[in-house]
């Protein structure tokens, strides 16, 4: 007969401003409900107000853990990316998202958290620990990321330069990156508009690359950025 | 606004108002004495403002109606499981909690509707629906555990608390809620007040440290006079209208208190962590401050219920319609 054990949540022990912003947080029966719920309505709404059409789900993986990447123009991304996962994957994807924005108030903070399930990366602070923390828990869980290696949203539409943050987060490992290319979605919503347009947008997914020989340092890093933003423009062509 | 209520009643919510209101004249006063340190103040006014906000949510709903208070604590229970699947790590388990949710749910309409029979049924009928919900995880290691936490928490949070919630389907239920809601709350502090002053050996060492034989026995004393002293004009005319009924009342609120206590002392040990969440500043969990309530709820409930027919003169079954 095995012994019990007990497993209380990895952020049991934080008050919930905390829980929120923590990229350790764990929900419940009721955060699903919620990420299910908002993620039905976000998806008509792409499929209504964007014709949103989607390529090469065939490349999806069947299980945790992996990492999807795209371009990043406009913050429709993480919703249209969320969107083209089935449930199995999308209830354990955590886009990641810039904490000075998405985490800032209490309601943004909520929002963030209960509906889109982001976890917070701050940008200006130790974004090594996090990406280490990120790493274990991706890993140990086993969970998902939705990220995007440029940083931030590009003004123009263009593919800026990947960094290194996200060989940190799979150097060394087998998990799989699945590149995807993002079509339409800065003509919808370019950050210098106040609310989406009606455009279409569109979504390529790629075949997953994996690095289980690539050294997890800095010359291993900057590979994985470099493989995986050729793989973007590839898709983009 | 109170006039419309009986003396109890008044009494209890008058009196709660004004040791709220006194409080920080309390607190200045130690403090021109000298008697508090920054530590001990910062921890003291958390605590007050705590109860200050505590001390509303649970008497206005006593006071709002039938409804409120069955709602009320339908939301306590949702909460407190919620509180304990975190910390055993149940919370994975949706299907699982989800249907500890339905059963807390449920528990809360037969309340409502006023149907003991269906009340009485939940519980056993939870459990076979857990039982057979589990299954379908198709993952036989751990079944037993995943079950038995389910139930476990289902009785404790959703069976236990829901009979505080039933009370109110008696006309006279303010004041009982009411009385044992303080007697519950002022027994932890009369043990932690005498067992200060006269606590010497510890009562559960590996349990709950910091409480002593003193305060526990302490803490009887003085609940049960309260008690005792409280359901005489409560229970006035009834049955229960005896000395020796009062004292076993004050004892029942006294002992299941101290229980409720170290049975979540236990859990939380078990587990190995301090707090079951951290949600009230200076208290910590919500279960950290209700769990005395837990075993007394339904104690409280079947004794009167045996001696003196709860409820029975009002209309059963109001939402469902049966017979």
């Amino acid at each position: 007969m095995s012994e019990w054990s007990y497993q209380p949540a990895a952020d049991q022990e934080l008050p919930p401003g905390q829980r929120l912003r923590s990229v350790r947080r764990e929900t419940g029966v009721t955060g699903a409900i919620a990420h299910y719920g908002w993620g039905t309505f976000v998806r008509l709404y792409l499929r209504a107000y964007h014709r949103l059409h989607i390529e090469g789900r065939e490349n999806l993986p069947v299980d945790a853990p992996f990492v999807v990447i795209a371009n990043h123009s406009s913050h429709l991304d993480a919703l249209t990316i969320a969107t083209a996962l089935p449930w199995r994957l999308r209830r354990k994807a955590y886009p990641i998202a810039a904490g000075d924005t998405f985490f800032e108030s209490h309601t943004t903070a909520f929002f963030s958290a209960i509906m889109l399930n982001a976890l917070p990366m701050w940008r200006k602070r130790t974004v090594r620990h996090a990406l280490d923390q990120l790493r274990q828990r991706m890993l140990e869980e086993p969970c998902g990321y939705i990220l995007f290696p440029e940083g931030t949203r590009s003004r123009t539409g263009e593919l800026g330069t990947f960094r290194s943050g996200i060989g940190m987060l799979i150097a060394g490992t087998a998990v799989p990156a699945i590149p995807c290319c993002l079509s339409g979605a800065h003509d919808a919503w370019p950050p210098t508009s106040r609310v989406p347009r009606p455009r279409p947008i569109q979504i390529r997914i790629g075949k997953a690359l994996r690095f289980p020989d690539t050294p997890n340092e800095r010359s291993g890093w900057n590979d994985v950025a470099k493989q995986l933003e050729a793989a973007v423009r590839e898709l983009r062509n | 606004m109170l006039t419309a209520f009986d003396p109890v009643t008044k009494g209890i919510v008058i009196s709660v108002a004004a040791v709220l209101a006194a409080t920080p004249l309390v607190f200045l006063a130690m403090q021109a004495a000298g008697k508090l340190n920054e530590k001990l103040r910062k921890e003291l006014w958390t605590r007050y403002l705590s109860w200050l906000v505590i001390a509303p949510l649970l008497m206005v709903p006593v006071l709002a109606g039938r409804v409120w208070t069955i709602l009320g604590v339908g939301v306590l229970s949702l909460f407190c499981y919620r509180e304990y699947a975190r910390a055993t790590g149940l919370f994975r388990h949706h299907a699982l909690s989800a249907t500890v949710a339905l059963g807390i749910a449920l528990l809360t309409f037969a309340a409502l509707d006023h149907w003991y029979d269906f009340f009485v049924a939940v519980p056993s009928l939870m459990v076979l629906i857990l039982a057979m919900v589990a299954v379908g995880a198709d993952q036989p290691s751990g079944y037993i555990q995943r079950v038995a936490l389910a139930v476990f928490g289902l009785l404790l949070f959703g069976v236990c608390l829901s009979h505080l919630g039933y009370f109110a389907n008696d006309k006279a239920y303010r004041p009982i809620v009411l009385m044992i809601i303080l007697c519950t709350e002022l027994n932890d502090i009369f043990a932690f007040i005498t067992g200060k002053a006269f606590g010497r050996r510890r009562l559960a060492p590996q349990t709950s440290p910091n409480k002593t034989i003193g305060g526990s026995v302490g803490s009887l004393v003085l609940t049960t006079a309260l008690v005792a002293w409280l359901a005489g004009p409560i229970f006035s005319g009834t049955p229960l209208d005896h000395p020796v009924h009062r004292i076993a009342m004050g004892l029942i609120v006294s002992i299941g208190g101290q229980f409720g206590d170290l049975v979540l002392s236990s859990i939380k040990r078990d587990l190995g962590v301090k707090d079951l969440a951290v949600v009230i500043p200076g208290h910590g969990g919500l279960l950290d401050r209700f769990d005395s309530l837990l075993l007394v709820a339904p104690a409280m409930f079947h004794y009167v219920g045996y001696f003196w027919e709860l409820g029975l003169d009002q209309p059963a079954r109001l939402l469902s319609g049966g017979l």
